[in-house]
């Protein structure tokens, strides 16, 4: 007994010396990059940054590796896209994580959904509509305008953890804030093409896109939310788009390739591959590279159509 | 003419705050008055637009009528500051009428969330319902509920939260498969469990039956742990502090084994007739789409009772590989799962007596072995009988046994899941020599909470040879959380 208690004294004394920070900064844990890269900006010099996904999954199936429990455990602030977008891994990694600076009411978890105005909020749950969200639809992040939101609430968050830092946090948030507005005007006048464009997307992730950019969210691959298709869905789904000259067919590139290429070869519409966050290709590589990205793929589509 | 714009913008920007100022809870309402807004909004263009015209018109009589003789400039003050106030007026009452409108839209819907706000501190409620369809050349063909699971959980306070599953099925009556309390906010990354629980020994014994990735438990849990490795007692996890990942758990139980019969559970006892548990797990991320999960546990009980008094050592080793990529891991992926388990402990020389043949045939139907068969050859399966073991003297041996599972599943589309599971198990007295089984599987996710499964066993041991055949379907109603023990 005595040598059990030993080996656990040495393991704990080894564990905190091995994690011991280098520095004093904030340890700041973001469930998407999009969020890590506004954090960046926003915490500057006091903040050190990492996402638990890369960028290239379906945010609906990161998988729940234990590793990312020991990022969580460390954490002291947690930026999550919110409104259930995490709910595959985040609810058990945080049970795992034994972290309570981070857990759900806490100070230092900061869901960045706070300040979104948000779209498709179900009037009836009901899991014969699919995975549903009862909140609302969570892909906000593929809208700047619902970003800027989410930095005021990265900005807020982080003030109310380390008050003494508020200025500093409110200055960066400005200066940020500040570029996308410079950046939100221009891609609001390029992207005059997409007005009243119709758009398929295979899950209904694009809604906030289609939204900000005057384009027309005309229905879905997937049967419902997180449902597979089936070949009937996808007849009438291919009858319909042509009924209605839908012009583009999203494929989220965490989704297969096969079915969205053959929609779209049915259909005439014009195949568009995106990524649904920032390092989901290799030059979406800041939040405003990765709207840049997007908005001008849509619109080579567009205007090659 | 700018006036009417800027009441009508005054007017939205009310009704605006007033949306924003409520609370998250009722945001669904609020997303049907947003669309209300929006139709007021569009009313009240078009009153702007009405207002407009009417202006015009006043602003062209006005000028028309003026035009003959212009009025005295001492008079045309009067009527500036009069259009002034009744603007300002009109402006008080459009700001009155749309807080009243919207308060009386308000106030139902708010008194209805009010209503349900007792029943918010009511736990999240799941049931699973678990059904399997099997044929075999000797035991014939069976459809059986094999649960009806209900699971509630909640926080408990800010400390802890708890958690149930009941289960009932065809055997019979509801059994409390766990009930759980379990810490939340404990110093040094530790977490304290009490009640009854699947202790944390290996991997798949912690998983219910419905969430193996076949249709029924390797034979060599079913033999040596006996099914899930249910335990009432307490249990102390560590989460070391490195940014390796590892895990450190100390159990101290009545007995481990859902259906454990050598060990009465009812009864107090010493403390060497406990069972003590010890266990450490790792993960090594090998690249981001390979991992591999590794885990050694330990679970010792100093005297058994049944055992003629003697030791009993269970251990096992466990090793998962997974195989994720990032980019497609809804639709792509292999897991490779396996574990080696070795039991020793006092064992009567030829086997323990078998006259319970009700709790016998019980363990070999879950076993998928005919029950007929296994009573008239001594079958390894068959489950010791105290009162018998003590009419009759029983030599004891010290006996040390191993077995093992081990499968390979691929996730070919978002649907199709194929696998094989390996099967080996010596017999525990050594009797019956030792058991193989190989079953090829497929698993078909209709969605996340409905799933069909089709699984082939072939069944072997000296003097049986069992083909089975086996459709099971599990759906989920209400709440299902992803649990990090299920990964």
């Amino acid at each position: 007994m005595k040598r059990l208690t030993i080996a656990f004294l040495i393991l704990t004394l080894l564990g905190s010396a091995a994690l011991a920070p280098a520095d004093s900064k904030i340890n700041v844990v973001a469930t998407i990059p999009d969020l890590a890269d506004m954090a960046r900006h926003i915490g500057g010099d006091l903040v050190e940054v990492s996402s638990i996904a890369t960028g290239v999954e379906n945010i609906h199936a990161v998988p729940m590796k234990p590793s990312f429990a020991t990022l969580l455990n460390q954490a002291d602030v947690l930026l999550l896209l919110g409104l259930e977008a995490e709910h595959a891994f985040l609810p058990a990694l945080l049970e795992a994580s034994r972290n309570p600076r981070i857990l759900r009411d806490a100070p230092g978890y900061i869901d960045c959904s706070t300040y979104v105005e948000v779209l498709e909020v179900p009037t009836r749950i009901d899991r014969a509509l699919g995975d549903q969200h009862p909140m609302g639809n969570p892909h906000y992040n593929l809208d700047p305008v619902s970003m800027k939101e989410a930095a005021r609430a990265i900005a807020d968050g982080l003030g109310r953890n380390y008050p003494e830092h508020t200025a500093v946090f409110k200055k960066n948030l400005d200066a940020y804030l500040a570029q996308l507005d410079a950046a939100i005007a221009r891609w609001e006048k390029e992207a005059a093409p997409l007005k009243g464009k119709k758009l398929v997307s295979y899950h209904p992730d694009l809604i906030y896109f289609a939204e900000r950019f005057g384009m027309e969210a005309f229905g879905t691959i997937e049967l419902r939310a997180g449902i597979p298709p089936t070949p009937s869905h996808i007849e009438e789904l291919e009858e319909s788009m042509r009924k209605n000259k839908v012009d583009i067919v999203v494929r989220e590139l965490h989704y297969p390739a096969g079915l969205a290429e053959t929609v779209a070869q049915a259909t005439g519409a014009k195949l568009v591959e995106l990524p649904a966050f920032v390092g989901g290709v290799p030059e979406a590589k800041d939040y405003i590279s990765f709207v840049d990205y997007n908005l001008h793929t849509m619109l080579k589509a567009v205007q090659s159509s | 003419m700018g006036r009417v714009p800027r009441r009508v913008g005054m007017a939205i920007a009310v009704l605006a705050l007033g949306v924003a100022a409520l609370p998250r809870g009722v945001r669904a309402q609020s997303e049907e008055l947003r669309r209300e807004l929006e139709a007021m909004r569009k009313q009240l263009k078009q009153m702007q637009e009405q207002l407009e015209r009417q202006q015009e018109l006043i602003d062209k009589l006005s000028a028309e009528k003026q035009a003959p003789a212009a009025p005295p400039a001492v008079a045309a003050k009067p009527p500036e500051a009069k259009t002034a106030e009744a603007a300002a007026a009109d402006e008080e009452r459009l700001k009155r009428e749309v807080t009243e409108n919207l308060m009386k839209r308000l106030r139902p819907q708010l008194a209805a969330a009010n209503k349900t706000f007792p029943s918010q501190f009511n736990p999240a409620i799941g049931l699973i319902v678990d059904t399997v369809g099997s044929y075999g050349s000797k035991t014939r063909g069976d459809f059986e509920l094999r649960a009806a699971e209900l699971g509630i959980s909640a926080s408990v306070d800010p400390f802890a939260r708890g958690y149930a599953i009941i289960t009932g099925s065809n055997q019979g009556g509801f059994d409390v498969e766990e009930a759980a309390i379990v810490t939340t906010s404990l110093p040094y990354n530790l977490t304290f469990k009490g009640g009854r629980f699947f202790a944390d020994f290996g991997r798949l014994s912690k998983f219910h039956d419905h969430d193996l990735p076949f249709v029924n438990r390797p034979v060599v849990l079913d033999r040596f742990v006996q099914g899930e490795s249910q335990a009432d007692g307490v249990e102390l996890n560590y989460l070391v502090p490195m940014k390796q990942y590892l895990t450190l758990t100390g159990g101290w139980y009545n007995k481990m084994g859902a259906e454990n019969d050598r060990v009465d559970n009812t009864v107090s006892r010493d403390l060497s007739q406990f069972t003590y548990l010890g266990r450490a797990a790792t993960f090594f991320n090998l690249s981001d789409a390979n991992s591999v999960d590794l885990g050694g546990s330990w679970a010792y009980t100093p005297e058994v009772k049944i055992d003629d008094g003697a030791s009993r050592t269970l251990a096992g080793i466990d090793l998962t590989y997974r195989y994720s990529p990032l980019s497609q891991a809804s639709y792509r992926g292999l897991v490779w799962g396996t574990e080696l388990l070795y039991n020793q402990e006092d064992r009567p020389v030829g086997g323990f007596p078998t006259t319970s043949a009700a709790a016998a045939t019980s363990l070999e139907r879950a076993l998928g072995v005919p029950a007929l068969a296994a009573q008239t050859r001594g079958s390894p399966f068959t489950l010791a009988d105290p009162t018998s073991a003590a009419a009759t003297p029983l030599v004891f041996k010290r006996r040390d046994t191993t077995g093992l599972y081990t499968y390979l599943e691929a996730r070919l589309t978002q649907r199709y899941y194929p696998g094989f599971l390996f099967d080996y198990a010596q017999d525990l007295d050594h009797v019956a020599g030792y058991t193989t089984a190989y079953s090829p599987y497929l698993t078909l996710w209709l969605s996340e909470f409905n799933r069909l499964r089709l699984q082939y066993t072939r069944l072997e041991q000296p003097g049986l040879h069992e083909n089975e055949f086996f459709l099971q379907w599990t759906v989920i109603l209400g709440s299902h959380v992803h649990s990090f023990r299920d990964r």
